[in-house]
């Protein structure tokens, strides 16, 4: 897919930064992730090239502004929506719910 | 469906998901042959960064034999098949602004390459 992940080659992104000491996870919610990851993996949701492909599908904005574990988030979400365990409306339902509770 | 274990998780984290395959496959080329890469412009899932494509590069490594992303992503079966370290010049991949002395190694799968000779 000539999507918006295929960066090489592209001009004006700047140099790639270096983090000294970089801890495992920058937030606690990335160590979640990969827990959620692997569980989805062993229980033969996806494989490794299932769990690719819908980060590549992203919205291009979305794409260039998530980070690392954001993306996980993103194909888990697909990958369970396209294995019937749960449906969009249902994972947009609790976003606006954990969002809502942000706000207050 | 299958279920995470804790007693499986160190194993999980340790191996992740190898995509060797122990399947006795031909390979198309060995080390040190010129070859080209295919215009692939698929919508579906594939592996073949763009700025390789259309490229003349020579085979420096036979890695073995790995399923394939292009197929395996959309549930159509491994389709086995070997993966090579295939090496680019500089001024192939980028013309003028590469570097004389530098190179690109990109490894690549069978289906990806075609003869250069």
């Amino acid at each position: 897919m000539n999507g918006i992940h295929d960066v090489g080659g592209k001009h004006g992104f700047g140099p790639v930064l270096v983090e000294q000491n970089e801890p495992y996870f920058h937030e606690e919610w990335e160590g979640r992730m990969l827990s959620m990851m692997i569980a989805c993996f062993a229980a033969g949701i996806y494989n490794v090239d299932q769990f690719r492909h819908p980060i590549e599908k992203m919205d291009p904005r979305h794409y260039l502004m998530s980070s690392y574990y954001e993306k996980w988030l993103c194909t888990v979400e697909q990958n369970c929506i396209d294995a019937g365990i749960v449906t969009r409306e249902e994972v947009d339902a609790r976003h606006a719910q954990l969002m809502k509770g942000k706000a207050a | 469906m299958n279920m995470l274990t804790t007693d499986m998780v160190p194993t999980v984290l340790a191996t992740g998901d190898p995509a060797r395959v122990d399947v006795n496959v031909a390979p198309k080329f060995k080390a040190g042959d010129r070859v080209t890469v295919v215009n692939l412009n698929q919508v579906a899932h594939n592996r073949l960064p763009a700025y390789i494509r259309g490229k003349a590069g020579t085979v420096t490594f036979d890695h073995g034999v790995f399923v394939f992303p292009d197929t395996s992503a959309h549930r159509q079966g491994p389709k086995p098949q070997h993966v090579y370290t295939v090496v680019f010049t500089a001024r192939e991949l980028w013309g003028e602004a590469g570097h004389p002395q530098d190179r690109m190694y990109v490894d690549a799968w069978d289906d990806y390459l075609e003869s250069a000779d």
